[in-house]
């Protein structure tokens, strides 16, 4: 008989009862509309068993990866455990191991937790100093790097980033949550071409999708545009330029809007130009968009515009706070 | 006698007519300010909504809804004139898809239904 878990309570399912209507019944309030697979409001996470498929049309690769299901679709044959609460608010201790400025105002932050962390290249984890907390996005990939890697730019008065930048050091604890965000690489079609493009530290969540990728044999071409103001602002530049020489389906582009000397992979073309020169047929690609928010939508309206799907359009804008 | 929603292809239909249609009222300046600054993955599920209702396909949508959800346009000058190209963009959408001119009528009478209720009278 099919039941599922939810809030730690067992609730048997009716034959042909879907996962909403249970959960209605027993006087849960979840959010919901259509009650057609549509409308996206009813979206639910599995943490156990097997989601049937008609549950997941219409998500992302990356919500159904994460085993995000639509409570309005989803008769499951046997159990499922549903997750009553977000399981991201709960702290980790990490260790810093290394602290490095590798530009102008951008700090590289290597943490080592002591517990299991599992996440995927391109997500996000917040840190905390005290009872404040920002987001980072993580440049490392889960099984291939021991550590945590974070870029952090220093903002002007930011209280978090100063602190991280001129306070902390090697040895010292942090808090930190579970990584979250929908921004990451999916193998399902290793042939697909993708287009990872992002300014300022929007490239560490980019080079980490770009490495989880190669690491995982895609086949299709890998272009990463990285947009910056001034040459001083690159960073990780060498390391990008070698794995273009390493790996024969992966192409670097450095956007700067001002530069003096304009040799490849530096050019002055701004990133909404370069991208869609790149990616002329934004409907044969997958797009990965990060950093600054009003970029990321501005190029995200763009592609689609130009063609792409909006279920091949991943993003994570860069939110940033008043202090 | 199969349904509209399954001559049109169901929700197969919804999710790839989503793209064509977003993409055509955010490229038409008689209603596209209206489009202005929204969340665009959101967005794109409220269409998802709306397509499934016109295609004739399971929702539960209420007049209460339509009313609600459009107040803050209608307030901005939401008329007629931008139901009309909505039901016009609809057309083109689904006459790309390759849909009978008769079931295109069908959709529109759809969208026409809640016409009073959209535009809050």
């Amino acid at each position: 008989m099919a039941h599922i878990i939810f809030d730690d309570e067992r609730i048997e399912l009716d034959q042909g009862q879907t996962v909403l209507s249970a959960l209605l019944d027993k006087g849960y309030d979840i959010p919901n509309s259509c009650r057609a697979g549509a409308c996206q409001s009813c979206m639910m996470q599995a943490v156990d068993g097997n989601i049937p498929d008609s549950a997941q049309q219409g998500l992302k690769e990356t919500e159904k990866a994460q085993g995000y299901f639509l409570a309005c679709s989803c008769m499951p044959d046997e159990a499922l455990t549903i997750a009553a609460h977000d399981q991201s608010s709960l702290c980790i201790p990490a260790t810093v191991i290394e602290h490095t400025i590798v530009s102008n105002d951008i700090l590289k932050l290597r943490l080592k937790t002591e517990q299991d962390f599992n996440y995927r290249a391109g997500q996000f984890i917040n840190v905390f100093k005290d009872s404040l907390s920002r987001s980072y996005s993580l440049a490392s990939v889960d099984g291939v790097d021991d550590l945590l890697e974070l870029h952090i730019r220093r903002i002007e008065n930011g209280i978090v980033s100063n602190w991280l930048h001129h306070e902390i050091k090697p040895g010292d604890k942090l808090d930190i949550q579970q990584a979250s965000g929908n921004c990451f690489y999916t193998s399902e079609t290793s042939e697909e071409k993708l287009l990872l493009a992002g300014t300022g530290t929007g490239l560490a969540p980019l080079i980490g999708i770009a490495r989880d990728a190669l690491q995982q044999n895609h086949a299709g071409d890998i272009h990463l545009v990285h947009g910056v103001k001034q040459v001083d602002d690159l960073y990780m530049h060498q390391l990008l330029i070698d794995m273009s020489q390493q790996f024969d389906n992966f192409y670097y582009h450095a956007s700067v809007l001002q530069a003096d000397k304009v040799i490849a992979p530096v050019t002055t073309e701004s990133i909404d130009k370069l991208i869609l020169n790149i990616a002329a047929k934004p409907s044969e690609w997958k797009h990965y968009l990060c950093g600054d928010e009003i970029i990321v939508n501005t190029l995200k309206k763009k592609l689609f515009l130009a063609g792409a799907s909006m279920s091949n359009i991943f993003t994570d804008p860069f939110i940033s706070s008043s202090d | 006698m199969s349904s509209l929603f399954e001559r049109i292809g169901g929700e197969a239909a919804v999710n790839t007519a989503v793209d064509i249609f977003y993409r055509k009222v955010l490229s038409d300046d008689r209603v596209n300010e209206f489009f202005d600054g929204v969340d665009m993955e959101q967005q794109i599920n409220k269409q998802k909504g709306f397509l499934t209702m016109v295609f004739g396909g399971p929702n539960n949508y209420t007049g209460k809804d339509m009313r609600e959800g459009h107040k803050h346009l209608v307030a901005r000058g939401l008329n007629d004139s931008h139901v009309d190209a909505i039901i016009e963009l609809l057309g083109a959408t689904l006459t790309e898809l390759g849909v009978a001119a008769e079931d295109i009528q069908a959709v529109a009478d759809i969208a026409n239904s809640v016409r009073d209720d959209v535009l809050n009278r």
